[in-house]
Order: C-alpha cells, then sequence, then structure tokens
C-alpha cells in the first residue's frame, strides 16, 4: 500500500466525503429557500426602489427614493404605531393565558401531558381562515357567545369591534406561545424549586425567583413567535374587525392589489422585515443567554 | 439529658400503594452527627424529606425540638437542606446562591453580605462569591451547597447524599471537613448515605433501614460488632454466615455438628445464623499454636485472594465455605490452596442472629 491508514490525506479525504453528504441532505431545503424565499425577497426589495407607472406596473428603469421615504408619512407610521400597539397586547395576553396552561401540562403524568398536547395542536388540522369564520359565526348577533353574553348580562354581539380582533388573536397564536413554554417549563428542576422552598420562599417567591428565570428562554422565544405574525396579522383583523382600521397587514395588501403600487408595498414590508430582524437580535442577545 | 432534635413518631409514607417508610420511630438528640444508612429505596431519602417538609407523613408525627411540624410547608421550619444533585441556583452567583436564605427571610442588606462572607470563608471558597455554579468544580459546588444551608444556623441540618458524586479522595477529605465543621457549628446533622463506610467514621449514631423499615440504631460499634439481624450484618462491612441451632445458652452448634461457643439471645432449640468477620478469623496450621479459650473449626484452603493491604483466604470446612482475612504484615504466615488450616475466632466475635 502506498498510503498507510491514518495519514493526513486520507483523514482529509474523509471530512471532504462528510462535508458532500452532509451537503447532499441539506440540497433540498437549499433548493426549496433559495427559490421560493430568497429570490422573491430580492425582487420586494428591488422593487422598494422602482417607481409606479401609470398602468400600476413598476418600473425599475429610473429607480428613486419616493417609496422608501412615504415610510416616513404620518399615515404609515400611524399605522405601524397602532399594529405593534395591537401585537404587543395581543403578546402580552396569550403569555398571561399560556403561562398557567403550560406548567399545569408541564406538571401531569406523562400520559396526559401528551393528550393536552395533542389537544393544543389539534386546531392546526384546520385551515385557519375557517377556523376564523367559525368565530364570525361565534360572535354574531344570535352566536353562541353572544347569547351567552346576553343571558349573562354581561356583553352583546362583539363582531366588528376591538374585542373580537383580540379574542380571535389569541385564539389564534395561543399554541404558538403554549408549546415553547411548555418545553421550558417541563425542563426546569424541580429540585431548584424544593431548594427554594427549603431557603424559606414561599411558593410564589419560589416562582418569581427560581422558575420564572429559568423558564425566560421559553418566554422570549413564544413572545417571538406571537409578536412577529401578530404584527403583520391581516385574516383576523379583516374578518372579525371588519376592517375598519387600517393596520400594516391589509395597508400591504391594499398597496399591491388594490392602490397597484408594488413599491410602497414593497418598502413597507421589507421596512417590517429589517426592524424586525434588528429587534429579536437584541432581544435574544438580552434574554437568550444560557445559564 | 440533652434535648430532642428531630422526634419521628410511628411514621408511615405510602405513594399510591408503595409503602416507602414503615411505621418508623427515631429520636435524633442536639448536636449529633445522626447517618440514616441503607440501600437505594429503603426509605431514607423520604424520611429525610418529611423532617424537611418536601413530604409529608401518611400517618404518624414529626416533632423538632417538641414542636408537631404538622403540614407546616419547608418555608416554615428550622431545617435547611443540602441536596443530593446540590440543587444550586444556575442563575445566581455564589453569594446569591448563599444568601438566598437570608434575602427570604428578610435579613438586612448588610448582615447578609457579612455572614454570606463568614458562610463562604467556613467553607474555604473566599474569592469565589462572583462565579457561577457551572464555573466550580463538583467539591466546590458541594462547599456552596453547604454554605447555603449553615448560613441560616438552622436548628438541624439534614444532608441527602451529600458526597454521592465526588470521586473517592476527595469524597474522605470531605468527611472530615463536614465533621469539623459539624463540631465547629455544633448543630444536629441528619446525614442520609448508602455508603457504610462513610456512616461508620462519621456518626455518633447510625440509623440502618431497609424496605422502609428502621432496623437498628446504635453507635458505629454496635451496629458492626452486635448486628441486630442478618441484613445490618451483611450490609455493613463483610461477613460470612454459618448456619446452626442453639444448644445452650451460649453454646451453638453448627450444621456441620461442631460445638462453638457465640454469643446468643435466644432459646435453646432455635434456629440461628452465626455471624463471623472475615478479620475476626485467625488461621494457623498446628493446633497447638492457637490461644486457650477460642473456638476452632479445621478446614482446608481452598482459594486465595491478594488485595494488596491484605491477603483472603477462602476456607472450605465441608459444610460451609468461610472467607478468612489476614493483614499482609512481616513475617505473617502464608497459606497456599489445598493447605489444611485451622480456623480460630473467639465467642464474642460470633453472634447468633435468629432468622
Amino acid at each position: 500500500m502506498s498510503t498507510p491508514v491514518g495519514t493526513p490525506r486520507l483523514e482529509a479525504a474523509s471530512e471532504r466525503a462528510n462535508r458532500r453528504r452532509g451537503l447532499l441532505l441539506a440540497l433540498p431545503s437549499y433548493v426549496y429557500l433559495i427559490v421560493l424565499f430568497a429570490i422573491p425577497l430580492v425582487f420586494v426589495g428591488v422593487y422598494s426602489f422602482a417607481s409606479r407607472s401609470r398602468t400600476g406596473k413598476p418600473e425599475l428603469a429610473d429607480w428613486n427614493l419616493d417609496a422608501v421615504a412615504k415610510l416616513l408619512d404620518s399615515t404609515v407610521l400611524q399605522i405601524a404605531w397602532r399594529s405593534t400597539w395591537l401585537a404587543l397586547l395581543n403578546t402580552v395576553l396569550c403569555l398571561l393565558v399560556a403561562y398557567p396552561f403550560a406548567y399545569y401540562i408541564a406538571t401531569r403524568r406523562e400520559r396526559v401531558r401528551n393528550m393536552l398536547l395533542l389537544l393544543v395542536m389539534i386546531p392546526f388540522w384546520t385551515n385557519f381562515l375557517v377556523r376564523t369564520y367559525a368565530w364570525r359565526v361565534l360572535l354574531d348577533s344570535d352566536g353562541l357567545v353572544t347569547r351567552l353574553g346576553e343571558g349573562l348580562g354581561l356583553w352583546g354581539s362583539m363582531l366588528f369591534s376591538a374585542p373580537a380582533v383580540f379574542l380571535g388573536l389569541l385564539y389564534g397564536f395561543l399554541p404558538f406561545m403554549v408549546l415553547p413554554l411548555y418545553a421550558a417549563i417541563e425542563r426546569v428542576d424541580w429540585s431548584l424549586v424544593e431548594a427554594a422552598r427549603d431557603l424559606y420562599a414561599s411558593g410564589w417567591k419560589a416562582f418569581r425567583r427560581v422558575t420564572l428565570p429559568l423558564t425566560r428562554p421559553g418566554i422570549i422565544a413564544g413572545s417571538i413567535l406571537v409578536f412577529i405574525p401578530s404584527l403583520g396579522a391581516y385574516v383576523t383583523p379583516d374578518i372579525l374587525g371588519g376592517a375598519k382600521t387600517t393596520l400594516l397587514g391589509n395597508y400591504i395588501v391594499g398597496q399591491f392589489l388594490a392602490a397597484r403600487n408594488w413599491p410602497v408595498g414593497s418598502a413597507v414590508s421589507m421596512a417590517i422585515l429589517i426592524v424586525m430582524l434588528i429587534a429579536t437580535t437584541v432581544y435574544f442577545r438580552s434574554g437568550g443567554r444560557t445559564f | 439529658m440533652t434535648a430532642i432534635a428531630v422526634g419521628i413518631h410511628s411514621v408511615t409514607k405510602r405513594f399510591d400503594e408503595v409503602v416507602a417508610v414503615d411505621d418508623v420511630d427515631l429520636e435524633i438528640s442536639d448536636g449529633e452527627f445522626f447517618s440514616l444508612l441503607g440501600p437505594s429505596g429503603c426509605g431514607k431519602t423520604t424520611t429525610l424529606r418529611m423532617v424537611a417538609g418536601l413530604e409529608f407523613p401518611t400517618e404518624g408525627r414529626i416533632d423538632i425540638f417538641g414542636e408537631a411540624m404538622g403540614l407546616k410547608p419547608p418555608n416554615h421550619r428550622p431545617v435547611n437542606t443540602v441536596f443530593q444533585s446540590y440543587a444550586l441556583f444556575p442563575h445566581m452567583t455564589v453569594a446569591e446562591n448563599v444568601g438566598f436564605g437570608l434575602a427570604m427571610r428578610k435579613v438586612p442588606a448588610t448582615e447578609i453580605t457579612e455572614r454570606v462572607h463568614d458562610a463562604i470563608d467556613l467553607v474555604r471558597l473566599t474569592g469565589m462569591a462572583d462565579r457561577r455554579p457551572k464555573q466550580l468544580s463538583g467539591g466546590q459546588q458541594q462547599r456552596v451547597a453547604l454554605a447555603r444551608a449553615l448560613v441560616n444556623r438552622p436548628k438541624v441540618l439534614l444532608l441527602d447524599e451529600p458526597l454521592g458524586a465526588l470521586d473517592l479522595k476527595l469524597r474522605q477529605a470531605m468527611q472530615l471537613e463536614l465533621k469539623d465543621i459539624q463540631k465547629e457549628v455544633g448543630i444536629t446533622f441528619v446525614y442520609v448515605t448508602h455508603d457504610q463506610e462513610e456512616a461508620l467514621t462519621m456518626s455518633d449514631r447510625i440509623g440502618v433501614m431497609n424496605e422502609g423499615k428502621l432496623l437498628q440504631v446504635g453507635r458505629s460499634e454496635e451496629i458492626y460488632e452486635r448486628p441486630a439481624n442478618r441484613f445490618v450484618a451483611d450490609f455493613i462491612g463483610e461477613t460470612n454466615f454459618l448456619s446452626g441451632r442453639v444448644e445452650e445458652s451460649g453454646v451453638v452448634r453448627l450444621a456441620g455438628g461442631q460445638l462453638v461457643r457465640a454469643v446468643t439471645h435466644d432459646p435453646v432449640g432455635t434456629e440461628v445464623t452465626l455471624t463471623l468477620r472475615p478479620e475476626k478469623i485467625h488461621l494457623y496450621l498446628r493446633a497447638g499454636d492457637v490461644a486457650p479459650g477460642m473456638n476452632t473449626l479445621t478446614g482446608t484452603v481452598h482459594r486465595r485472594l491478594y488485595y494488596g493491604d491484605s491477603l483472603y483466604y477462602e476456607i472450605d470446612f465441608g459444610f460451609a465455605h468461610v472467607d478468612a482475612r489476614v493483614e499482609n504484615a512481616p513475617r505473617q504466615q502464608r497459606f497456599e490452596p489445598g493447605h489444611e488450616v485451622i480456623a480460630a475466632f473467639s465467642a464474642q466475635s460470633a453472634e447468633a442472629l435468629a432468622e
């Protein structure tokens, strides 16, 4: 044999082969992401600097900053502000509802736990649009929820109002909060909580000082998973809110379809993307550290 | 008479249908180093957790310094625990870990700083106050856990296999250190372990448990020299068992027909098992060398095992095999397999246990 076993050349060759195999495994995902995600995103980015022809066709020839400048327009800023508030409020609502529930699931016996997790995921089997229309029926003037509220004398029909939108958003995004929280709480070493109790912490103090900090990665992951789609929410405010107020989601849709102003739609989309990218990076850096 | 620090009265703990602790009665004196010793699953940790308030007895009562604990939660009990896996808070520094209990009890900040500093010095971790648990070695983490409990000056310190995760050399060093610390602070230690050597060397008294029952309570010598039953004799150290029957008080007839003098507690005719420690057996080639008054049994050397500091001879008596341990001392007689030898032991070293 000319090359003895274990020489650097053989080792390098084996590493190259390993890398090739790895690339082969990732290839379908790469193709998918590049063709259907990266390239269209580049289009959107480029269109942000295009101008709108009289027929509504984006003109790439004389590119300019008109669409980007529109971002600082008071109407757009107002819409962005409103959407941010809506998304923030929805995130907080989801967190408040999901944390106790995730805690409850994580502290059950394994069989009960798996059952409950399945129940959390079942709604995904039905299309989101269909489920939102179902809420419309429930909230309508002769809907189940409305009649219950009237029976109790507490509320009337909430359809096409802010509470209806929040109800719909909470319903739609709750699983995205429950699942990461569950994963974080399930990993908690309960002997730490016992140690806190042993060191004179009340049940609430032990939660505040030990359980909550230890589950922070789950809180952060869940918040991001809810906040981002809430910011661009379109279906829920449109169907349950009656599209009475303009949010970022329906503003962008309007620019692309009704106003046929692709450059402005693209610019707003890109702006959200960039702001979210920066915000999540900062958020992860601040709280995502491991111990 | 000293006060009773921990009183466990007819305590039983059941988990669903499993009896973890079975009708245990135990009183631990103030200032005592008391060990609960037994194999895993014997109920020793559950007993400790019931004293801490992390579990509650199904039946019975637990008192701490005369006060009935009832269903008091752990934060209202004058005890602190050193947990098996240390359970240090990973998101806090050493100083924050140690100061946690004081902060929870709303001790003034300046006093916390001072006491935390002293506690860290006591366990010889000076200069480590700002580290995170992850940056410490196993032995150092163990010390933090100890300081975190001691800083609160509990009336009773509960330790759940605190040295279990350490390697042998470190464990032996920590055993001495723990004993010194206990003397220095003078509080009652209740120490759970499955390591019999650890229990024998550290404890004032030991309680041996198996299958939820407390089998024997006594000083190290009592437990080792005068085991109450076969399990205790077998679990603590090494021993040989020889079956026989009580012939008269202080005399047992072995299964091979020989009469030997032994410590008996049972009436004539009772079937008993003699327990005989390997190091209590002396081996001779000639009957004339045996000191007068010793029991003798004649057998053949079946096997010899070399342990460095000692040699083990497996002796075949025909009706039973026993192991005899001989120090590897200079001028000590060596025996070869096949030799006929005389095994001699005193009456005091053979304890007759009823089945």
